[in-house]
């Protein structure tokens, strides 16, 4: 079906030339600082875990006591990491799909350094004692007011590039990146309003909380994913109509979900009732991303062997029914009476965050950067290396406190057994955890030095696809 | 019972985005986006990146255990 290099065919590929190099040095800025807090939000998590495994360990220095670095890390690769590095992926994403070239560069170049700015501020802050004490926003205000700024210089951008596609047909991706942009500043400015106290405060909380995943890092995941497992299989996704019931089902019921964090605490009944539901709905709008992308792939698994994308962005779309399976039945009251307060709901988050949220966003990388660096990756190995690394490090992560938080979860509710009793039988699962955090360290550290090598265009030069100067892709 | 005026600004913003997110299916509908067995599918391929022709294949696929 390869056309003879024709006058059309060689306008496309101009096109798709100018837009790659329109979005080089944001979506570049992005992705570098991204990885940049993948380090460090990765070096603090794993400092956390290991404080399980010896408590005295650094207790002696304020700023590395587990009660700051547990949410410093947090911050660190959700606002550094996560969002940077989707932020990254969205703009390239969604000038490819309006076919226009990313608007207000000089905006977004402002906005990567204010956001870079709330970041080091607002970590700097957690660790030397400043925090707001209140999870996922312990950021103090003029932080999370630069982030603010910084997201909304973003969003503008998208916007407009937007407002200027080129394209009659909006592409299911489209739905996902425009509508996460639109939600979150709204989502992130309301929740950081300094007017709530009280049991509405923990109500706002666990509304911000949930739905920093699913008005922002979900639509993120997903926007990737309907874009990379067609585009990089050769084949269109299995039911198109599909796909936009499950965003549409998606936006209908996900924003309900917060308030199951609190089932069994203090906010009225008919709210936790209203969250369980729209949690279990959201078996819907899975199911159809699922089936989905399993129906796409199905046949072509072979292409897990010679694409690094698809084969982080499969894992990615598995984990990603996984997640929200496991958040569905997490959200009953009979499962929270066992797992409420336990490990097994870092298990969960980091199956969400990472194993889905976080090897989508690989995988996307790994296609755009040779794009917009203008570079192929040198050494496929490792690539592979990192693959492995990551992969192995949060199976071996997701299974140990799943496994361990139940176990804990059932031995807290037995009020004959002892605490300290409780806690030495949460070690050997504690210490698998920060086995597999070290593993993914080496990871990160491997894709760290391969990006590196992408910037500076060093290490062997390979002139196979994606990027050659004769025939650019 | 008084219901502070925060309160009160922040519902109305809230029931602004649900009207947003309405417009939007509206207009979806209304535009043939959400029509059944459209191509919409098929935006994502032109000519020089075809469907049928995969991308992104950095690793070598020769090998009997590529995926190692």
């Amino acid at each position: 079906m390869t056309s003879a290099p024709g006058e059309k065919n060689a306008d496309l590929v101009s096109r798709r030339r100018s837009l790659d190099e329109a979005a080089a040095l944001p979506v570049l800025l992005y992705f570098t600082t991204g990885v940049v807090w993948l380090l460090v939000g990765t070096v603090l998590g794993l400092i956390a875990s290991l404080k399980f495994d010896m408590p005295d360990w650094l207790s002696r220095v304020a700023p590395l006591t587990f009660g700051r670095v547990r949410p410093a890390h947090l911050n660190a690769v959700t606002y550094g990491w996560a969002s940077l590095a989707g932020a990254g992926c969205l703009l390239w994403l969604v000038s490819r799909l309006c076919l226009v070239p990313v608007q207000l560069r000089k905006s977004l170049i402002a906005s990567a350094a204010l956001w870079n700015l709330g970041l080091i501020y607002g970590t700097g802050a957690i660790l030397f004692g400043y925090s707001r004490g209140v999870e996922w926003l312990e950021y103090p205000l003029p932080a999370a007011g630069m982030i603010a700024a910084a997201f909304l210089l973003f969003a503008a951008s998208i916007l407009q590039t937007f407002r200027r596609r080129t394209v009659p047909h909006l592409y299911v991706s489209l739905w996902y990146a425009v509508a996460a942009v639109v939600w979150f500043p709204f989502l992130y400015v309301v929740a950081n309003l300094p007017v709530y106290s009280g049991v509405t405060h923990a109500a706002v909380n666990w509304w911000y909380g949930h739905n920093a995943l699913a008005v922002w890092f979900t639509p993120i995941g997903l926007a990737l994913a309907y874009y990379f497992i067609p585009k990089v299989i050769g084949r269109p996704i299995y039911s198109y109509y599909l796909s936009l019931l499950g965003f549409w089902s998606f936006a209908l019921f996900y924003n309900w979900n917060g308030i199951h964090h609190l089932v069994g605490g203090p906010v009225p009944t008919w709210l936790q009732t209203i969250s369980i539901i729209a949690s279990v709905l959201m078996v819907i709008p899975v199911m159809a991303v699922a089936v989905n992308h399993h129906l796409t792939t199905a046949g072509n698994f072979r292409y897990l062997r010679t694409s690094p994308t698809l084969r982080f962005t499969v894992v990615g779309a598995m984990c990603y029914t996984a997640v929200s399976f496991q958040g569905s039945l997490e959200a009953l009251r009979d499962m929270q009476e066992v797992v409420h307060f336990t490990h097994y709901t870092i298990g969960h988050a980091h199956l969400g965050v990472y194993a889905f949220l976080t090897m989508i966003l690989f995988g996307a990388m790994y296609y755009i950067t040779p794009r917009v660096a203008k570079w192929n990756w040198p050494q496929p190995k490792l690539i592979k290396l990192h693959f492995w690394l990551t992969a192995a490090g949060i199976g071996i992560y997701v299974v140990a406190m799943c496994t361990g938080g139940v176990l804990q979860g059932y031995a807290m509710n037995d009020p004959a057994r002892p605490f300290v009793e409780v806690i030495r039988l949460t070690r050997p699962w504690l210490g698998m955890r920060s086995v597999s955090g070290m593993m993914i360290l080496a990871g990160h550290l491997v894709f760290a030095y391969l990006f590196a090598q992408m910037i500076y265009h060093t290490g062997p030069r390979r002139e196979t696809a994606p990027w050659t100067e004769a025939t650019p892709v | 019972m008084t219901i502070p005026p925060v309160v009160l600004l922040l519902v109305l913003v809230a029931l602004c985005g649900a009207a947003l997110a309405l417009a939007a299916f509206v207009w979806a509908v209304r535009n043939g986006q959400l029509d059944p067995g459209g191509a919409g599918a098929s935006v994502i391929f032109d000519e020089e990146e075809p469907a049928g022709a995969p991308t992104d294949q950095v690793f070598p696929a020769r090998k009997e255990h590529a995926l190692l």
